[in-house]
């Protein structure tokens, strides 16, 4: 069984805190997500393609589909794959391979590309395919995964989208915040 | 006032490691008058430095030098390269636990006579037994403010507690309550009381929690006998040719090569890097490493039965507010033979933040039934199950053969093959916390088996005979008299029980013994 790798999970760190950082600043000017995110498909010379990205991005809902989050927080999850391409071409070469892999099987199984193939069934077929088809890019899944799912999830604005309260301790801790009101049993 | 010792101090005790072990050693030491330069792998950060922040503190302090795991365990698949989330500065895992401070039961120091012979495990009966440390457990608790003992008030029941302990009750469970908690639940020792935040294990930003990082290390540096050095790694115990420890080499913070003398050297790295520095200090005397003439320094290395429950309910739960994990269930840790295994162990509140739930809840797996969970993550409780796993010869740490780190030495290698004593008490405690959280309505559960040990021991154990073990009843090595182990390592059995306390414990009894031993310059 493959599972998730704690050490590569520590291992991006560096990126990691440089993304934390781009969350919070824009998370602060929460008016220029788009704009920012949209930058982020125009990075320089060697970067991936704005397809090639916006692939990533369906690709990364369907890895983890909340549908009460807008595509501004699965672009964000995608930005440290986008701004490691454009520094590694080695990085680049994984995600360009992974995302022609998903659009051959996706023609092949809907007739058009990942990114543009509606039902969500179907490209869920696909992505089970590359999970399964022993010749198929694992290190791209493996890559995509094992980022995406820290920085999806890592985006303070996204928390309240699931309830989650988060830091605590400038507000007192949860000490008159209800740390002991649940009365339903 | 902090101590400076000159490295040709040969007057001095050398402590490496600043954790529950040895901060707790400096400081006991230091009371008494003895002198002591602490050795501490990690960096010094202060209470100012924690945030509310899983991924950052992660980054923060974790040891994320490099390790392997191999065996049939699960954490080997899951995380090759990082067996254990254990702590890297000072204060050690201090500053990361969780703070249950719970007493080892009386038949958990005498499994060899009171489990029998099983197949397969090495076991062995402690040479002291619960009389013996039940004074020092008393003044473990005092030091570390433990709630529930000496009349200190326990903490109070969180939204977490509350659904366990409702299902507790509907099982016909009778031991359930707030833990034994080393945090503070009225202000108390120059600390302030717990505010519920939630951020436990990220170090308490208001110092609730006792933590060695700001009790014990100051009060040992103001007595001006205890010098710490951070970002000090210590890569070899110098010998000479009697066989008695002389001093440390270690790495400094810029990475320059230093040596520290010693009259006395006490190790408590934890149960990976103590055998690990053992191993990698072999000599003329020791060919098969320091203090090994037992040969078994690195073997019975042992890391608790674990696994968590968590079960989603129709309403919300928010298991994140409050003290992580004040909330337990005793009744399965007794010893019961009818259930299927020997040993016990104790059903605790795990709660996580939203970012490690969504990261670790189903390993690998993705799509529509994950993000399900996810979705319903504020109504989710959850529970660790931690109990007492046996001793195996060949559940080992031991020396990479080819991987070295960047001072050049082995990395550590864990090797852990599951005894089917401990899948069986796995599979019962799984199967008691699905059917609590299912006794008051949870509409699913989800099993997380292990996460990467935080609970490490047993690598230097206490033995009554030196050819069963490295150590004896005070932590003394068998082989050389001047060498102490004075961390979980030197655990003969695991218990069903968090370490810590028992760690604690002993490093204020191993304490009285150094003295009482210099006194009479037997050491």
């Amino acid at each position: 069984m493959k599972v998730f790798n704690w050490t590569r999970r520590f291992s991006r760190r560096g990126f990691l805190a440089r993304g934390a950082a781009t969350v919070a600043a824009v998370a602060a000017t929460s008016g220029k997500v788009l704009a920012d995110a949209q930058d982020a498909r125009t990075v320089g010379p060697g970067g991936l393609k704005p397809e090639q990205a916006r692939t990533l991005v369906v690709f990364t809902r369907d890895l983890f589909p909340h549908d009460q989050l807008d595509d501004s927080f699965y672009q964000r999850a995608v930005k440290p794959l986008e701004d490691e391409a454009a520094q590694d071409g080695s990085t680049k070469q994984i995600l360009a391979l992974g995302v022609a892999w998903l659009d051959t099987k996706a023609v092949s199984v809907a007739g058009r590309p990942y990114a543009q193939v509606g039902e969500e069934s179907k490209r869920v077929a696909v992505v089970t395919r590359l999970k399964q088809d022993p010749s198929a890019p694992r290190a791209f899944f493996d890559k995509v995964y094992s980022t995406t799912i820290v920085s999806l999830y890592n985006q303070p604005e996204l928390w309240p989208k699931f309830g989650y309260e988060g830091p605590s301790s400038a507000k007192g801790g949860y000490l008159s915040r209800g740390f002991n009101d649940l009365n339903w049993l | 006032m902090p101590a400076k010792f000159d490295r040709n101090d040969s007057s001095v005790v050398v402590i490496i490691g600043s954790g529950a072990g040895g901060g707790t050693l400096a400081n006991e030491l230091t009371q008494k008058g003895i002198s002591s330069v602490v050795l501490e792998a990690g960096k010094r950060i202060e209470i100012t430095d924690f945030q509310n922040d899983e991924d950052a503190m992660f980054a923060l302090f974790t040891w994320l030098d490099p390790r392997t795991a191999s065996g049939s365990w699960y954490v080997a698949q899951t995380s090759p390269d990082l067996p254990a989330w254990i702590s890297k500065l000072v204060g050690g895992t201090t500053v990361h636990w969780g703070a249950c401070a719970l007493r080892f039961q009386e038949h958990e120091f005498k499994t060899g006579t009171r489990y029998g012979a099983i197949s397969g495990a090495n076991l062995l009966d402690w040479p002291l037994g619960l009389k013996d440390m039940e004074p020092y457990y008393d003044r473990a608790e005092l030091k570390m403010g433990v709630t529930g003992t000496h009349g200190i008030p326990r903490l109070p029941v969180s939204n977490h507690g509350k659904v366990l302990f409702a299902g507790a009750k509907k099982m016909g469970y009778t031991q359930f309550l707030t833990t034994n908690m080393a945090i503070n639940s009225v202000p108390r020792d120059g600390r302030a009381s717990c505010q519920q935040t939630g951020f436990c294990i990220q170090g308490c930003t208001f110092g609730a929690k006792w933590s060695t990082l700001y009790t014990e290390i100051p009060r040992a540096e103001a007595t001006g006998k205890t010098e710490i050095r951070s970002e000090s790694q210590v890569l070899h115990i110098e010998q000479d040719q009697s066989g008695k420890v002389t001093g440390v080499v270690y790495a400094d913070p810029k990475g320059a090569i230093e040596r520290q003398k010693a009259r006395i050297v006490c190790v408590a790295g934890n149960a990976i890097e103590t055998p690990r520095l053992l191993l990698n200090s072999s000599s003329n005397v020791f060919p098969q490493g320091l203090a090994n003439s037992s040969g078994q320094v690195g073997r019975n290395y042992m890391k608790h039965m674990t696994s968590t429950v968590f079960a989603v309910f129709d309403k919300p739960v928010h298991m994140y507010r409050g003290t992580a994990q004040s909330g337990i269930v005793m009744d399965e840790a007794r010893l019961d033979t009818q259930r299927g295994f020997v040993g016990g162990y104790q059903m605790e509140l795990l709660p996580q933040g939203l970012p490690s739930f969504a990261q670790n809840i189903v390993p690998n797996a993705w799509g529509r039934d994950r993000a399900w969970i996810v979705d319903n993550y504020v109504n989710v409780a959850g529970v660790w199950l931690i109990g007492e796993d046996l001793a195996r010869e060949t559940n080992r740490v031991t020396l990479h053969p080819d991987r070295k780190d960047k001072y050049g030495l082995p990395i550590p290698d864990i090797h852990v093959d599951d005894h089917p004593n401990d899948l069986a008490m796995q599979k019962h405690a799984i199967g008691q916390a699905d059917a609590l959280y299912k006794s008051i309505g949870a509409k699913r559960t989800v099993h997380r088996l292990p996460f990467p040990s935080t609970h490490n021991m047993g690598t230097c154990r206490m033995s009554e005979n030196p050819r069963d073990g490295v150590v004896n009843r005070w932590g003394q090595s068998h082989d050389v008299k001047n060498l102490f182990v004075s961390d979980g390592s030197q655990f003969t059995s695991s218990g069903g029980e968090n370490p810590t306390l028992t760690i604690v414990a002993l490093a204020i009894r191993q304490a009285e013994y150094i003295a009482e031993q210099m006194s009479h310059a037997a050491i």
